[in-house]
């Protein structure tokens, strides 16, 4: 797949975008308000009933992973009494998604149409933009978008996350909203009840706007002319794995993971939903197409759209280990299973790569982490190690025998252990 | 109000006193770092012991909360 190189970064190779069906539609109109107002009418007063209503009418759900309902959340948080707060987070928590960057470099204002149309909706004034720390040329373009919409019926608020795994995560971005340390704290109530301030609050990411933004645009007969009758539109998926650079792609679901990923990568093992998602066995996408649903009755979820194949050659036990190592050194050291577990876990993951077999051990901890930290951190790294457990069961054996099939050069040393 | 309730522990102020697994050795053990982990929710009969244990722990760091109900 060829695309266009619209990001290069001084640290890093920068991200690779190619021309969509639906969100990226027309990038070569460029980021300017101008270009876009020429196909987008302006925002109008809106109501949170016809908003919810058309955001039901073409299944949009969340776009940072979770995928809740998105109705559901605005219809929340409109209900409630009292000032609301409405928050559009462009932070991506995890280190393997450009997508929300992607977004952000090449449809600014469908986002900030989006984010308009959701405060109009619950009566909010003032709309918070949160911006990712690692990407200053994200924080430009979007700045820059948002000077250009003085006339806009709300205040538009920047703030910038720090660049860390777990600074994009809900809890931690209301947070950094208030002022405190951009950490993840427990919540006893969800943020549409009680968020920003106390006040009931309507937080989602880019893309989530963005497609609320198209859906007020063009409604459902839009959206019925890309993706699946249930699950219509797109998915941007952030392709990563061959080369260095990273590519976003929107797909449109019903898309078939051939035309994604072509059939030789599809034959090895994916890594999907990113460093917190699940490891899919060699084979196992071949014949089938991109769908929440499908993915669900397959085992496992498309989370935000993190597809990272093995490289041919590389050794799944290792690459998991080096992963859990690294998501170790993410947690904010504050909840004490996280802090003292995933060490522990990534110690007994690195070992099983080395050849010994801890099994006993990494079931003990997968065991007992989940839902013990003030964010989803533990849980999504034991999702990962289950998926290792389960998929490559074999290939531990392997390992403890002191070969592995994947790597020809990576010679574990067996240990009995 | 007849609801379950369940105890939730504020991970970030919790310090690992092990304190409520005194009081509640029933719904709570302690993993090898000494940080509480639940075991159950809360029925009627235990209620209130569990109440002792959330007013023993000295970083008020857990709370009963109502369970969430079964969907
Ligand atoms: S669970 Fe881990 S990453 Fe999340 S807030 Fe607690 S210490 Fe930080
Ligand atoms: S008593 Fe409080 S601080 Fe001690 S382990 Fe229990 S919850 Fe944590």
């Amino acid at each position: 797949m060829s695309g266009r190189l619209v990001y290069a970064s001084a640290k890093g190779p920068g991200v690779w975008v190619t021309d969509g069906p639906w969100l990226l539609a027309n990038i070569e109109d460029g980021t300017g308000l101008l270009r876009h107002r020429g196909r987008f009418p302006a925002v109008q007063e809106v109501s949170a009933s016809e908003l919810a209503t058309a955001a039901e009418s073409v299944a949009l759900r969340g776009r940072g992973g979770a995928g809740f309902p998105f109705a559901t959340k605005l219809r929340a948080v409109a209900e409630r009494h009292g000032p609301r707060e409405v928050v559009v987070n462009v932070s991506e928590g995890e280190p393997a998604s450009y997508k929300d960057a992607a977004l952000a470099l090449t449809r600014p204002h469908l986002i900030l149409d989006g984010a308009l149309l959701a405060a109009l909706a619950v009566k909010a004034g003032r709309i918070h933009v949160v911006l990712p720390g690692e990407h200053q040329k994200v924080r430009a373009v979007m700045e820059k978008a948002i000077a250009e919409r003085a006339s806009d019926p709300v205040r538009w608020e920047t703030r910038t996350a720090t660049s860390r795994f777990v600074a994009g995560q809900a809890q931690a971005v209301l947070q950094l909203l208030t002022g405190k340390e951009n950490l993840p704290v427990t919540a006893w109530e969800p943020e549409a009840f009680s968020g920003l301030f106390g006040r009931p609050t309507l937080l989602s990411n880019a893309e989530t706007y963005a497609n609320l933004a198209m859906a007020w645009h063009f409604g459902t007969a839009g959206f019925a002319s890309v993706g699946l009758p249930d699950e219509p539109g797109t998915m941007l998926m952030t392709l990563a794995g061959e080369s260095a650079t990273p590519m976003v792609v929107e797909v449109p679901f019903g898309t078939p993971w051939e035309r994604i990923l072509g059939r030789a990568v599809l034959e090895r093992p994916v890594l999907l939903g990113g460093f917190h998602g699940a490891w899919v066995p060699g084979g196992v996408l071949s014949g089938h197409v991109v769908s929440r649903v499908e993915a669900q009755e397959l085992g496992f979820s498309l989370g935000a759209g993190i597809v990272l194949p093995l490289m041919q050659g590389a050794c799944p036990l290792r690459e998991t280990a080096r992963i859990v190592r690294y998501l170790a050194e993410q947690s904010a050291q504050r909840c004490g299973p996280c802090m003292f577990g995933l060490p522990a876990l990534a110690e007994a993951v690195s070992a099983l790569a080395r050849g010994r077999d801890t099994s006993k051990r990494v079931l003990q901890l997968t065991g007992q982490l989940p839902g013990r930290g003030a964010c989803a951190h533990p849980d999504g790294t034991v999702r990962l190690v289950v998926s290792l457990m389960r998929n490559f069961h074999d290939e531990v054996t392997a390992h403890a025998e002191g070969h592995c099939t994947f790597s020809e050069s990576h010679r574990p040393q067996a240990v009995t252990a | 109000m007849n609801s379950t309730r369940r105890l939730r522990v504020d991970w970030p102020n919790c310090e690992a006193r092990g304190l409520c697994f005194e009081l509640l050795p029933e719904r709570i053990k302690l993993d090898e770092w000494g940080y509480p982990i639940i075991t159950g929710d809360i029925p009627k009969e235990l209620l209130a012991d569990a109440q002792e244990a959330v007013r023993a722990c000295p970083k008020l760091a857990i709370r009963l909360v109502k369970a969430p109900k079964a969907s």
